[in-house]
């Protein structure tokens, strides 16, 4: 299931988009540049942290959502932590292939690790913003930072009218599939591209007919609308700033531990 | 006095399609200011085309299209007044929704009449309020359900403060409650606007209910005309248009036809039946 979903339940929904947007950058950068595994599971706990406690979401749906990427971050974090060595390298763990030793060793292991806790972190600090803005408010926000409108209003169109397009492919699906369409592998094939194809047809026509709806209302090339004012994203500024100086914090521990 | 009896006009209407296709062919037809005129069609009649050329959306080949007893001019700022009087309301609120934000969305007319911000919240909020959906504001659009997509579908037309609204199958694909609050919305927005109504529909059991005249349309041509009771006492006109009597004025043909009882076939809704049943039994 999609985030926005959440999103439009959190008490932040009608926060300033911009000011959401600058605390999960601001983390996120932070995050990524302190380059230590201790910053990185301290930022996913931290914004893990303010999606639940101010963006009103349940510990259970941001877990959900943090385990997704998971497999992705873990697969990804496998090929750097597992490397091929010369024979006599004094690795953890090790077993020879052909005349090279395939293994992990400690800096390996190291660096793997500090990747995904960063990862992890960044995700997070994204979650929050996904977790707590409509993706009708983010697209305002890119209007505001002046992101060209043609780029703005694909965005808008597309995001709309995939429900419409999801509908009506499931709906041809489930005609085909009450004539007995997906039988064996030969027919799915067949059957998908009936369906891919009428699916773009029926999007054409909409198409033509979105556009008549749209020039009945004045449309003269800008789907300039008016938003519902927003509340004033200062708050993000303080806890941008919170969550900074916490990262730092960290950052300074570990280099003084370590 | 000619002009200002009738909100919109359309004279001698011919539209064809760019493959030579007439889709009307000489259309004369009026809506008198603030009442419900019902435009009735079987499919292909030609009822879309000619609510698009009465929004200026199309441009009719031949013919003229008049609000206020005026002349409409093609030029842009002719089209932004029309289209600032003539607002339409598409039958499938899929096609009319394309902000996936309710409030963005109704705002859409309003901005686009070049009002200050101040006015179009004014604007929005009012017709958020008129049709019932202030509640659905911060909903996504793709989570409301179909009756209240067309009501948003309406308070984007309202909120650009038309004189003339049309709708375009308002009825359809509601179920019978969502049909009943619909058409109270519509009555009340005649009776306290004063907006005036075009609708096309052929569902006729709404038209005695809702409709003050209606036009027949079909094959692009104007085949019947007058009062709701003037052309329900002529079943077989409506039958040739691919229509039917409504149940209860169907009810009152055959009483008087089969069953040679003095049944007024003009009475087609239950209040109207109900009297009329009364009087021949004679307890009236």
């Amino acid at each position: 299931m999609g985030t926005d979903r959440y999103a439009y339940c959190s008490p932040l929904r009608r926060m300033d988009p911009l000011g959401k947007g600058f605390v999960s950058l601001l983390a996120s950068v932070v995050c990524l540049c302190c380059g230590m595994a201790a910053v990185g599971l301290f930022t996913m706990l931290l914004m893990g942290g303010l999606t639940i406690l101010w963006g009103g979401q349940k510990l259970r749906t941001f877990g959900h959502f943090m385990k997704i990427p998971l497999a992705f971050l873990a697969i990804g974090s496998l090929t750097m932590v597992v490397q091929a060595y010369p024979p006599e390298s004094a690795l953890l763990v090790g077993i020879p292939v052909g005349d090279m030793l395939w293994g992990v060793d400690r800096a390996g292991l190291w660096e793997g690790a500090s990747m995904f806790c960063r990862a992890l972190g960044v995700v997070a600090s994204m979650y929050f913003l996904a977790l707590t803005t409509p993706v009708v408010d983010l697209t305002q926000g890119l209007r505001r930072l002046h992101v060209p409108a043609l780029m703005v209003e694909l965005m808008e169109l597309i995001y709309r009218f995939i429900f419409t397009l999801t509908d009506g492919a499931d709906r041809i699906r489930v005609a085909q599939k009450s004539r007995l369409g997906y039988g064996s592998a030969r027919r799915s094939i067949d059957d998908v591209g009936v369906l891919a194809s009428m699916v773009f047809l029926r999007a054409w026509r909409q198409g033509d007919r979105v556009y008549a709806a749209l020039e009945s209302r004045g449309y003269t090339g800008a789907l300039t609308t008016l938003a519902r004012d927003y509340e004033s994203g200062k708050p993000c500024f303080w806890a941008a700033a919170g969550v900074c100086a916490a990262q730092l914090g960290i950052f300074a521990l570990e280099r003084w531990l370590l | 006095m000619e002009g200002t009896e009738y909100a919109i006009e359309a004279r001698d209407l011919t539209y064809a399609y760019e493959d030579g296709t007439l889709a009307l062919d000489g259309v004369n037809l009026n809506a008198r200011r603030g009442k419900v005129t019902g435009i009735l069609g079987g499919n292909g009649a030609g009822k879309s085309t000619l609510f698009l050329n009465l929004n200026g959306v199309l441009r009719p080949k031949r013919g003229t299209v008049l609000v206020d007893g005026a002349p409409v001019r093609y030029d842009k700022k002719g089209l932004m007044d029309l289209r600032r009087r003539v607002g339409i309301v598409f039958q499938d609120p899929d096609d009319q929704l394309f902000s996936a934000d309710v409030y963005r969305d109704i705002s859409f007319g309003p901005v686009n009449l070049g009002l200050g911000a101040e006015e179009v919240r004014r604007r929005v909020a009012w017709a958020m309020e008129r049709t019932g959906v202030t509640a659905l504001r911060d909903k996504p659009t793709h989570a409301l359900s179909y009756g209240q997509k067309k009501r948003v579908a309406i308070a984007g037309v309202l909120a650009m403060e038309p004189q003339v609204v049309i709708l375009d199958e308002p009825t359809a694909g509601l179920d019978p409650q969502g049909v009943g609050e619909i058409m109270r919305l519509i009555t009340e927005l005649r009776d306290g606007l004063g907006i005036t109504f075009l609708i096309a529909t052929h569902d006729m059991d709404i038209v005695p209910l809702y409709c003050d005249r209606a036009y027949l349309l079909s094959g692009g041509k104007v085949t019947g005309e007058g009062t709701v009771e003037e052309l329900l006492t002529q079943p077989e006109l409506l039958r040739e248009n691919h229509l039917r009597l409504p149940r209860i004025a169907h009810l009152m043909e055959i009483l008087r036809d089969v069953d040679g009882l003095d049944a007024d076939r003009s009475a087609a809704t239950i209040s109207a039946a109900r009297r009329e049943i009364k009087r021949i039994l004679g307890t009236e």
